[in-house]
């Protein structure tokens, strides 16, 4: 069974006047160990995919399951818990040292200060931004923020970690790395769903997949063939 | 060596990717062998290390590299001195328009691509089968991986090869995914299940 399961997803966004379908009856599984990569060009829904993925924004209609169980029922419980999510890093001039950070996530669920700290610290080493525990997250160029990102969400432990374009805005020698550390989450096991726009993670992905007026092309299960884009989503959905 | 013989173009582009070799690094032919199938082995079938040789005596007849004085000895090898091969000033120049001329011919090839494309004007259905299985061509291939193995420090610049194809694959790949995107969405307007249309 896949970790995380979309099926039929529907997401509406309210543009200007108009009420647009973000996302069209789009399917996805990503298992356990699998770094899965969706391409879009701006606008193509894939932030919104990531956001639904993640169980952040709940679909108008559709489902999202993790391990079998509606992500909806189950709300921001299920964030942190075993859905571990990243939006897209904003510059900001953040006076929170990076390992109050990232520990900050631990401490809000109990855990003792002195382990929350060891775990921080263990886990920023994991992501290869030890030496930047002591910053001040304003100080963090734009691949640290990303990888301190990443940190944040695996301090929880997740089973899968869902990341909103993790290279926008890096440096493109830096991009590599990041793809890099990806891949390494994705093979201890961790379900990685990223979204792309610049082609960066699409070669090392398990399975890449483009979104584009809200439909999902490529192979959207690990064990099923092409989706060959035959018809376009307004025919299939009979709008 | 007559003088009609040198005036032959080479066509095997083995042999125009071992003057490549060479020019990264003077050597010889069984590590050139083993570094052509490090290399290139994924994209271009060498079909023997026999190719190899033929390929050096193909440049060493036009005079695109040429014998080192002395023979050298391999570290680490107990084997009898080899002959290794540089390039000549006139292979690097050679050498630098084959690389352009694969380079016009890969612009040519994409135009062509485009341009048959735009035939099925009237057929856009078929179009966009054509573009659903180019894309997912795209998304299968994993020609771009990023190198992780820091494996062939032998090299005068360890990796560097390697991760200009990688870049280079994902920046053409995200240009063509962009690209289809819009040639889906010319056909589409041609059909009646343009979306936009709905």
């Amino acid at each position: 069974m896949s970790l995380l399961e979309l099926r039929h997803v529907r997401k509406h966004r309210a543009r200007g006047s108009h009420r647009v379908e973000v996302l069209r009856d789009v399917s996805l599984e990503v298992a356990a160990g699998e770094l899965v990569a969706v391409w879009g060009l701006r606008r193509s829904g894939r932030s919104t995919l990531l956001a639904v993925a993640a169980g952040i924004e709940l679909p108008d209609s559709g489902m999202v399951l993790f391990e079998g169980e509606d992500l909806g029922a189950r709300g921001a419980r299920m964030l942190g818990e075993g859905v571990g999510y990243c939006a897209q890093v904003v510059a900001v001039a953040s006076r929170r040292r990076v390992i109050d950070n990232v520990r900050a996530g631990l401490l809000g669920r109990g855990v003792p200060a002195p382990v929350a700290y060891a775990s921080a610290h263990e886990v920023l080493g994991r992501v290869g931004v030890e030496r930047v525990n002591g910053l001040l997250m304003g100080d963090l160029d734009a691949a640290e923020a990303v990888r301190v990102a990443i940190a944040c969400a695996l301090v929880l432990g997740p089973r899968v970690l869902v990341i909103d374009e993790p290279t926008k805005g890096v440096d493109l020698l830096e991009r590599d790395k990041i793809v890099l550390l990806l891949r390494s989450l994705a093979d201890e096991g961790i379900a990685v769903l990223v979204s792309d726009g610049d082609g960066s993670g699409l070669s090392d992905a398990d399975r890449a997949l483009t979104l584009a007026d809200g439909e999902l092309r490529g192979r959207n299960s690990p064990q099923m063939g092409t989706v060959l884009p035959l018809r376009s989503a307004g025919s299939s959905s009979g709008l | 060596m007559g003088e009609a013989k040198r005036e032959q173009s080479i066509r095997s582009p083995v042999t125009w990717t071992v003057l490549g070799l060479v020019i990264e690094r003077p050597s010889y032919g069984w590590e050139l062998s083993k570094r052509f199938e490090r290399l290139y082995g994924d994209v271009l079938p060498v079909g023997g290390e026999s190719n190899i040789y033929r390929a050096l005596e193909a440049l060493h007849g036009k005079s695109l590299i040429e014998e080192l004085e002395e023979p050298r000895t391999v570290a680490g090898t107990s084997r009898q001195p080899k002959q290794h091969y540089r390039a000549t000033t006139e292979g690097l120049e050679r050498y630098a328009e084959w690389v352009m001329a694969g380079e016009r011919e890969h612009r040519r090839r994409s135009l062509l691509f485009a341009r048959q494309l735009g035939a099925l004007a009237q057929e856009p259905e078929t179009a966009l089968a054509i573009l659903g299985r180019y894309e997912q061509a795209w998304l299968d291939d994993k020609g771009a991986r990023i190198p992780t193995a820091s494996g062939f420090a032998t090299r005068p610049v360890p990796g560097l090869a390697d991760r200009l194809a990688s870049a280079y694959g994902r920046d053409v790949k995200a240009a063509t995914l962009g690209w289809i995107e819009y040639a889906r969405r010319e056909f589409a307007a041609l059909t009646s299940r343009d979306p936009r249309r709905l």
